[in-house]
């Protein structure tokens, strides 16, 4: 009888944590990063989706996990900087698209370069009111060489949300925008969207070396 | 071991037990606005732009092809050890500019590295002060420092060969190679022979352990001197914060 009692406290326990458990993970911006890191590393190393025949369906796959971390608009935005402002709606979509399709891009070519040996820290996250920051590290142990990666992420709905990467002290979003504005103070938002329409051409041809 | 040494490998490992006390979390707010940083100051672009792409060309004929035999033929431990080898001769010049920052525990860092590494660590080829003794290098320059006195870092500018750059840190590149102790013991022509020569090694070294890095940035970027110029500016910031 006793042995029951246990058994049933145990699993109204149990369910109670796994109600509790998903509510707070979504709350912690650094539980967020490693759990969505992990499940894209599971993916990487699933033999569902190895060789080189079945690159776009890992590609798609990992896409699938990565993307709705990300706040897409938020980025665009940023990296547009003061030529937001003067953009209508349908630019607005029409570059945020563009832009999240030359991330993709460049971090397909990445992931081409896993490998299962690579080691993951999560640091330390820190909140400050909708905005937060996440420190991690990436150990490459083919070059022997440890990266610094931070994520900024922000509440949107109570979700947070990816709005920026500094890699190695370098903030993807930063440095985006000042290659933008470069061509937008030079030249046109409509050639901007031409050079990267260029770029996103040259970059679906497989690299030359 | 020389009491002297010992000594040092002492207060190093003492300065980098402080240094690594916790760091309280930063305050402020952490929404990066995206006005915040002015575009970069580049007055002379047009003569950037050009020294750029010599640079480029250098790259692409020269330094790139030397690196990649040079990498077929050495392996990546050699080259490691080499590129520790060339930054631990910089030991007079890291100090100084931890001592004139004000940064003590990283000068007491930067002299134990410098014992151990150079006897315990086969003089220099090997880091044992940070695998064994956990000690960090506390790699400051010149331009730090002039940036730590209150000197703004000026237009930005293209170093032919060198890259990236800004007038501050070209001077503090100046003073840096200034304070090399090779300067008090050989004359000026064996100086420059020597340094020269370190320069070219030290060049076709970096390159080679980093050939993957250029050319990802070459292929993945819509304005390449754009992302260089941000690269540059946004590392060097991040230094002299620290």
């Amino acid at each position: 009888m006793i042995r029951l009692h246990v058994f049933i406290c145990k699993l109204i326990t149990l369910s109670t944590l796994a109600v509790a458990l998903p509510a707070w993970a979504a709350d912690s911006p650094l539980t967020l990063i490693r759990s969505t890191t992990e499940r894209a590393r599971a993916a990487l190393q699933d033999p569902a989706y190895q060789g080189d025949d079945r690159r776009q369906a890992r590609v798609e796959k990992v896409k699938e996990i990565l993307l709705p971390q990300f706040d897409s608009a938020e980025l665009a935005k940023r990296t547009l900087g003061p030529y937001w402002r003067d953009r209508t709606d349908a630019q607005r979509k029409e570059f945020t698209q563009l832009f999240i399709q030359l991330i993709e891009k460049t971090y397909s070519g990445a992931l081409d370069r896993y490998n299962a040996d690579v080691q993951f820290f999560y640091d330390q996250e820190r909140i400050d009111g909708d905005f937060a920051e996440v420190d991690t590290r990436v150990f490459d142990p083919v070059q022997n060489k440890t990266y610094s990666i931070n994520y900024q992420l922000h509440k949107v709905d109570g979700k947070w949300l990816i709005y920026d990467i500094v890699a190695e002290n370098v903030s993807l979003v930063r440095n985006y925008r000042n290659q933008f504005n470069r061509i937008l103070s030079k030249s046109s938002y409509e050639d901007l969207v031409q050079t990267i329409q260029a770029k996103l051409k040259q970059l679906s041809t497989p690299a030359s070396s | 071991m020389s009491s002297k040494l010992a000594v040092a490998i002492f207060i190093g490992v003492l300065s980098a037990g402080l240094a690594s006390q916790p760091v309280l979390a930063q305050t402020g707010s952490l929404d990066r606005d995206e006005t915040e940083h002015a575009p970069p100051y580049d007055p002379w672009e047009p003569v950037n732009q050009k020294i750029f792409w010599f640079n480029l060309r250098l790259d692409e004929y020269v330094l790139r092809p030397v690196a990649t035999g040079y990498s077929k033929v050495v392996p990546e431990p050699a080259r490691q050890s080499v590129g520790r080898f060339i930054k631990n001769l910089g030991i007079v010049e890291r100090l100084a500019n931890n001592l004139l920052q004000g940064k003590f525990p990283g000068a007491g860092q930067e002299i134990g590295r410098f014992a151990i590494n150079t006897t315990l660590g086969g003089v220099g080829l090997f880091d044992v002060a940070d695998q064994w003794f956990g000690l960090k290098a506390s790699p400051e320059d010149f331009g730090q420092t002039l940036a730590v006195y209150g000197v703004a870092s000026g237009p930005y500018l293209m170093l032919p060969f060198y890259g990236p750059s800004t007038v501050r840190d070209t001077v503090g590149l100046a003073v840096d190679s200034a304070m090399n102790p090779m300067n008090y013991f050989l004359s000026t022509v064996e100086v420059m022979a020597i340094r020269g020569g370190l320069t070219v090694v030290n060049a076709v070294n970096y390159r080679s352990l980093n050939l993957q890095f250029f050319e990802d940035v070459d292929r993945y970027a819509v304005d390449l001197y754009g992302a260089v110029q941000d690269g540059y500016l946004q590392r060097r910031e991040k230094a002299i914060e620290e």
